[in-house]
């Protein structure tokens, strides 16, 4: 074969390779009829890393094909991530089940990125266990779009070792409660003074800083955002209010000095600092234990506590996780994804939740994962599934209980606290441009926080509110 | 008779074409895989971009027409200003910092006589290291607490800590110093290699008439390299001022929005924004394409003149 000819067939083989490449990318995430009449589905979160948590979900898919023969559950990789979410969306390449937060449910819905579930389940009879406050956070005039399976508030999470240096814990390993933000500041110092080490450690960068900025003015009596008589929502935190609050994160760096010396910090960079044993403690939601496993913190070294109280309310904010059906899946596959999530995310404690409730409290425990944190229920009435989840919890528990005991009391009974939904529209505009403000007091000593607040008001109302079309 | 040689003329002109095809067939056939991926991640994405750019997008599905509305909410973000000025910051502090250090080290390694190979192989190490793994590298170097590198080595000296990337007015010379670091192995070897082509020749008269290293340099080097100094500039400009993973790792934009770029405001509202400013994406995107449109042509004008003074 000439030299000329190997060219030729080889370039004609790149072009068809890169052409079948090119249109690979155009088939379908979702699944659809199989060859035998089953219907298929995809679910999302699938591991790729061969393991205890993959191997569950394999044994999880074999009962369920087995139990439902009408259906075929197709594995796919793709974990929730904001960057990837919209174009994957936008080419009818998402799972049909997948994973997201409160945090961006709203705005999932109002893009249509999310199957209507209602009639399915009224149909399952799942729809009046719901605790309607919660549904209503993933449901558009009176339909429900997502399936709420875990809710959190969020608390006060420290390091037992620090905490116990300090002198805040009692001798039975419950810590003392800070009941308002001045004594977590006080607290903090304690713990600097004793230790060494930050007392406390806020977030600033990535919109993580403006998420846990917002229930600290909540409390300090902040009204971010309201609508007005014409339907126009108006931006309200140009107050005294929302003055103080910010203070007081100023304080936290340059009056108490207890915050660590980088003040550019998101999310990962935030829970690192907690988990290396950096920090004595930190605003957390009742899930937070899972950002942990990687660092040096063992279970043992941790605990979480109760949301203090601010000047003006006591208040903390409700987070929590859903599973949504993707928008492409029709009548069928809803069906065969609402069955699915069900095995894992059900009021009743079937056998099948019973024996995938214990694969994951092992898979977690095998992780390192602190287990003894209960989070809310999503249920409006005593469900046995949760009462199994926590008998569990009591058995298998990898630290002492009184660590998270404030906290698992906390979300019991609640108390005069109130429970807050996220900000209804442009909360990530808002976490953002909050972000900001609180880059600006930590970095410089001079920040005036009234002029912060005053501008941040100003670009939220001009940049997202006055823009805003859905 | 007439027509025959008409025929004739024809046929001939066919067959020329055909045999013009026939030659080119193996080139056509060879560009056919780049043609398709610069068509799919070149092409197509520039021209739906600049489309969708007059529309209202629900994540990344196409809505309604909405005229120039996208470039309006651009352009009156007040945060577009400070960021196109952050920008060209960015191009000016490159070109403070980052312009003059490949051709020094270039005319050094020109001019060394011993370990000469060795030294342009060590010098070119940052260059194969991946980006990111050398961004939050830079990231420790400048961790503003006790454990950053160059604040253990200010503490030796008896110094206070200093707080590098935290701080505002330190946060854009501070990427830019990384990027000068990662990138100058490239530049240093297109000088080098542009160095190399001066007549030795000219050296050695320069170096009879008492002419020192300095000297040489300026008089001798700099004249024949005019040319590939000028294209490194406007390459540079055009380089800096798409500046996007830089700010996004090692700042994230901050503090309060001290460090972000157009390039990286761009992916903040494609990717960042809940899907909510993917037209703003898209017309903020032909802005900078604009931008770099001017840029490339005096960049293509100033390359023809270099080719053309070179032959």
């Amino acid at each position: 074969m000439g030299n000329k000819t190997f060219l030729k067939i080889m370039s004609v083989a790149a072009a068809i390779t890169m052409m079948c490449g090119a249109l690979s990318g155009c088939g379908g995430g979702n699944g659809t009829a199989s060859k035998d009449g089953k219907t298929q589905f995809s679910v999302g979160d699938w591991p790729t890393k061969d393991g205890t948590e993959k191997e569950n979900l394999e044994a999880k898919k074999m009962r369920f094909e087995e139990a439902n023969p009408d259906f075929e559950v197709i594995p796919n990789n793709w974990i929730f991530d904001l960057q990837s979410f919209y174009p994957k969306a936008a080419g009818g390449q998402l799972p049909t089940v997948y994973r997201t937060h409160f945090t961006e449910v709203s705005q999932i819905i109002a893009s249509g990125y999310s199957a209507d579930i209602t009639d399915q389940l009224k149909k399952e009879g799942l729809y009046d266990k719901f605790n309607p406050a919660v549904l209503d956070l993933v449901s558009e005039d009176g339909r429900v779009y997502a399936f709420p399976y875990e809710t959190y508030a969020l608390g006060i999470g420290f390091n037992v070792d620090l905490m116990e240096a300090s002198g805040l814990m009692e001798a039975d390993g419950t810590p003392k409660q800070p009941k308002d933000w001045y004594e977590v500041a006080d607290f903090a110092v304690k713990i600097k003074e004793a230790t060494g080490k930050p007392g406390f450690v806020f977030p600033s960068s990535g919109n993580f800083g403006g998420w846990m900025f917002t229930p600290v003015a909540w409390s300090f009596g902040v009204d971010f955002m309201d609508k007005d008589e014409d339907g126009k929502w108006k931006a309200t935190f140009n107050s005294p209010e929302a003055v103080e609050a910010l203070q007081f994160i100023k304080d936290l760096k340059w009056k108490y000095d207890v915050l660590p010396s980088n003040t550019l910090m998101g999310g990962a960079e935030y829970y690192k600092e907690f988990g290396i044993g950096n920090a004595g403690m930190l605003l957390a939601a009742g899930d937070f234990t899972k950002n942990l496993p990687e660092y040096a913190i063992e279970p043992e070294q941790i605990g979480i506590m109760a949301m203090p109280a601010g000047p003006k309310k006591h208040v903390t904010l409700m987070g929590g996780a859903v599973q949504s059906v993707s928008d492409k899946a029709d009548e069928k596959q809803i069906e065969g994804a609402l069955k699915w999530i069900e095995t894992t995310y059900s009021p009743d404690a079937t056998d099948e939740y019973k024996t995938n409730t214990e694969a994951d409290l092992a898979r977690r425990l095998e992780n390192n994962e602190l287990i003894t944190v209960k989070s809310m229920s999503v249920w409006n009435t005593d469900s046995e599934a949760v009462k199994f989840l926590h008998s569990k919890i009591d058995e298998m528990a990898n630290a002492n209980p009184n660590h998270v005991k404030l906290y698992n009391d906390f979300v019991t009974d609640l108390g005069d606290c109130v429970l807050q939904p996220e900000e209804p529209v442009c909360a990530q505009e808002l976490y953002s441009i909050l972000d900001g403000c609180i880059q600006e007091v930590l970095t410089s000593k001079d920040a005036d926080c009234a002029v912060l607040i005053e501008k941040a008001c100003s670009d939220f109302q001009v940049n997202y509110l006055d823009n805003l079309d859905y | 008779m007439r027509l025959k040689d008409h025929n004739t003329v024809k046929l001939k002109k066919r067959m020329k074409v055909t045999s013009r095809f026939r030659n080119n067939v193996d080139a056509w056939i060879l560009l056919i895989p780049a043609v398709i991926v610069l068509y799919l991640m070149i092409w197509r994405p520039t021209v739906l971009g600049t489309v969708w750019s007059f529309f209202k997008m629900r994540g990344y599905s196409i809505g309604e027409f909405c005229g120039l509305d996208n470039y309006r909410m651009v352009i009156t973000h007040t945060q577009f200003l400070p960021t196109l000025w952050n920008t060209v910051k960015y191009v000016l502090w490159s070109l403070v910092l980052g312009y003059l250090p490949p051709l020094l080290l270039a005319v050094i390694i020109n001019e060394m006589v011993h370990f000469n190979n060795g030294f342009r192989s060590i010098i070119y190490l940052p260059a194969v290291i991946p980006g990111i793994a050398a961004m939050l590298m830079w990231s420790y170097v400048y961790y503003p607490d006790q454990t950053g590198l160059l604040n253990v080595i200010l503490m030796k000296l008896g110094l206070e800590p200093y707080t590098w990337l935290t701080n505002p007015n330190f946060a854009i010379p501070g990427i830019v110093i990384y990027c000068t670091w990662k990138a100058f192995p490239g530049t240093m070897l297109l000088y080098y290699a542009s160095i190399q082509s001066v007549s030795t020749e000219l050296y050695e008269a320069a170096i009879i008439d008492g002419a020192g290293m300095l000297n040489r340099a300026w008089n001798v080097t700099r004249p024949q390299i005019a040319g590939t100094l000028l294209l490194c500039l406007v390459n540079q400009i055009i380089a800096v001022f798409q500046i996007m993973q830089e700010p996004l790792a090692m700042t994230g934009g901050g503090p309060n929005g001290a460090s972000i770029s157009l390039g990286y405001q761009l992916y903040k509202y494609g990717f960042a924004s809940g899907g909510k400013a993917t037209g703003q994406a898209m017309a903020l995107g032909v802005i900078i394409f604009l931008i770099l449109l001017v840029l490339t042509i005096f960049y293509f004008r100033l390359n023809k003149k270099v080719e053309d003074n070179a032959y």
